[in-house]
């Protein structure tokens, strides 16, 4: 016991922690950038030091990246495209969610002549870049009289989402035993009474990170929102970069922190909120009867 | 209650070049407790499954009280089910777990309550109704697993190996308890088992299956006392039958075989007159451990018990009685010895073989040739 406690004062101790604590502030150093840089006036951004704090805090950055800043020719801030980006990511989320947890259930626990060969190919879906469906997707939004439109942004991301929640669902579903199933079925249950009162319940970890890893793909996405919407449709994304790109006058560099730290808070806010069921999701092995 | 008869039950896999079930015919009387017990693979959790309809048969039919149910869903067939990893709902209470089946099938609120408290109260679960699953030791989960049977009232009940995952003692426990509730419900069982013990304890008769073929259907005492072929003989009874290869030979007192010891001498045993037909050649004897013991008084003038001394090359002590290997004719035999008399390894004994209920097995065909 005396050993444990003592090498809590070695030097080797001190050095692991520095090492740890330098590595922290590497990774802490453009968050805080960002943070007090939003926060100057653009007179301090232009006289002070790039670390130091504000001379004089000030939330200007902030209200007006929200609700006056200049995204090309508009000047109304990101606020309307961060509702835009809510409007499409949420949707996009539950459903993809909801459809990969059925799939999950079926490619598991019910499957079929070929089943293994379909997730197979679902599987490849993970692996499509983004550029390769930019084509055919614009022709079929057209088509389908969704282009421009959330609604068709929403399918885009449900589409290409599909694929990643299905693979965690049906890998969450695997290591549920079948008897779970099969002692439903013998119940009386059928194939949705299964889905939804026996295996949805028991999905709340891989629900978490299902929502997750579906909510920073499509809300950070800016590839599809840039094709696939335009104008009042746009997400915040898309709207950022047109904030920070738009060049008329003197850059305002606490308004584009500012308008960075909105886009990227939402994200930060599910995974604080959700974060201990990622974990908890990912390493999920299997499900004690 | 009820009556299943399974017809020529075939079922092959898809994809697979064997049959896993290879034409089997077992008719369950009402009320009958029958225990499918087999090495693993031997299909019998197929053919259980095919019974509850969780996987379809490619040939024959199951037919229960006269009505075929093969093509039926599980939900419609009326059978019960109660699985080895148990299989209970995991985000649902005790109460929820025995009510859920009730539940679906539509029945009124008020009579699900007196139900589950009637199974609850039956099999000592009261007190673990409103717990979740994952609070409960094994034998409790075990419990709530026959009261979610049981409370449907089906008409067949089916046991997958129900106590495999228990320890040892709460195995012994729960055996009597299930035995218990077939004497009082009167139910049929079909309960599939690897373990033979459980299955001669247990059963009413036995199905004992290997490769999807059904080898012998008996009572407990038929399949002990006269296995069909040499694969029932050494599947059934612990410690197993010991098989000799011997000759058999005609003398002036009638029909004998010869068995060499490790130190080699020679033992002449007395073997029963229908194998006549054998003399001279070559057969297989079955004995089973209780057939070699100590020197006993009573037995020694039957014509049928002979005595020998053999070296003891391994015992182990059981508690009750001492286990000891001798070696005859190059084969390990078992032997049960009395404890009171214990023999240390190495040593020579004294031994009694009773050949009243020793079997022969015919070495081509390895059927038990028969009286």
């Amino acid at each position: 016991m005396t050993d444990v406690v003592r090498t809590g004062f070695r030097p080797s101790r001190i050095a692991i922690y520095g090492v740890l604590l330098l590595a922290c502030l590497v990774y802490l150093i453009p968050l805080i950038i960002m943070l007090i840089t939003s926060f100057k006036t653009p007179m301090d951004i232009r006289t002070g030091n790039l670390l130091a704090l504000p001379t004089d805090w000030t939330v200007m950055g902030w209200t007006k990246a929200w609700s006056t800043a200049c995204t090309g020719v508009q000047c109304e801030g990101v606020k309307g495209y961060f509702w835009n980006s809510f409007k499409m990511t949420v949707p996009a989320v539950l459903i993809s969610t909801l459809l990969g947890a059925f799939n999950g259930y079926v490619l598991s626990k019910w499957k079929f002549k070929g089943s293994d060969l379909m997730f197979g190919m679902l599987l490849f879906g993970c692996f499509v870049p983004f550029q390769v469906v930019l084509l055919p997707m614009a022709a079929t939004l057209g088509k389908l009289g969704l282009a421009n439109t959330t609604t068709g942004l929403v399918l885009v991301h449900v589409i290409y989402g599909v694929a990643f929640t299905t693979l965690f669902f049906r890998n969450y579903y695997v290591a549920i035993p079948d008897a779970l199933v099969k002692a439903a079925r013998l119940d009386g249950a059928g194939f949705f009474t299964i889905f939804f009162r026996i295996l949805l319940p028991l999905s709340t970890p891989i629900f978490m990170v299902s929502l997750i890893w579906q909510f920073t793909q499509i809300w950070n996405d800016f590839l599809f929102g840039v094709v696939f919407a335009s104008g009042d449709s746009q997400p915040i994304t898309v709207a950022l970069n047109n904030l920070v790109n738009t060049s008329t006058g003197v850059k305002e560099y606490n308004v584009d922190m500012a308008a960075a730290m909105i886009a990227a808070l939402p994200t930060l806010v599910v995974y604080i909120v959700a974060g201990k069921y990622f974990i908890r999701g990912l390493t999920a092995g299997s499900v004690k009867g | 209650m009820a009556q299943l008869e399974l017809r020529d039950i075939r079922k092959t896999y898809a994809g697979a070049l064997d049959e896993t079930l290879k034409g089997i015919n077992i008719d369950i009387a009402s009320g009958e407790f029958l225990t499918l017990v087999g090495p693993s693979g031997c299909g019998k959790s197929t053919l259980m499954n095919s019974i509850a309809g969780l996987e379809t048969i490619t040939g024959g039919s199951i037919v229960v009280d006269g009505k075929d149910i093969s093509g039926m869903e599980p939900k419609d067939r009326d059978i019960a089910m109660v699985f080895q990893s148990y299989a209970l709902y995991p985000t649902m209470s005790v109460r929820e777990n025995i009510a859920f089946g009730l539940k679906i099938r539509g029945m009124p609120k008020e009579e699900i309550r007196q139900e589950v408290e009637r199974v609850a109260d039956l099999l000592q679960i009261s007190a673990l109704l409103n717990k979740k699953p994952s609070l409960l030791s094994g034998g409790q989960q075990q419990r709530v697993a026959m009261g979610r049977a049981l409370a449907r009232r089906p008409k067949i009940y089916l046991f997958d190996e129900p106590l495999s995952n228990l320890d040892a003692k709460l195995r012994v426990e729960m055996r009597t308890e299930i035995k218990k509730l077939h004497q009082r419900l009167k139910t049929t069982i079909v309960y599939v088992t690897h373990d033979q013990i459980e299955a001669m304890t247990l059963a009413d008769r036995i199905a004992v299956l290997k490769d999807g073929e059904l080898q012998q259907l008996g009572t407990p005492k038929e399949v002990y006392d006269t296995p069909e072929n040499l694969f029932v003989a050494g599947f059934m009874g612990s410690p197993s039958m010991s098989f000799i290869d011997v000759d058999v030979e005609r003398t002036e007192t009638g029909l004998s075989v010869s068995v060499e010891g490790s130190d080699g001498r020679t033992l002449t045993l007395p073997v029963p007159d229908y194998l006549e037909n054998w003399a001279g050649k070559r057969v297989i004897l079955g004995i089973r451990p209780e057939h070699v013991s100590q020197p006993d008084e009573q037995k020694r003038d039957n014509p049928m018990v002979t005595e020998g001394r053999f070296t003891v090359e391994v015992t182990e002590p059981t508690g009750p009685d001492v286990l000891a290997v001798i070696r005859l004719n190059d084969t390990d035999v078992q032997c049960r010895l009395d404890a009171e008399h214990p023999v240390e390894w190495g040593e020579e004994a004294e031994l009694m073989f009773d050949m009243r209920k020793v079997v022969f097995f015919d070495p081509e065909s390895e059927k038990r040739i028969r009286p």
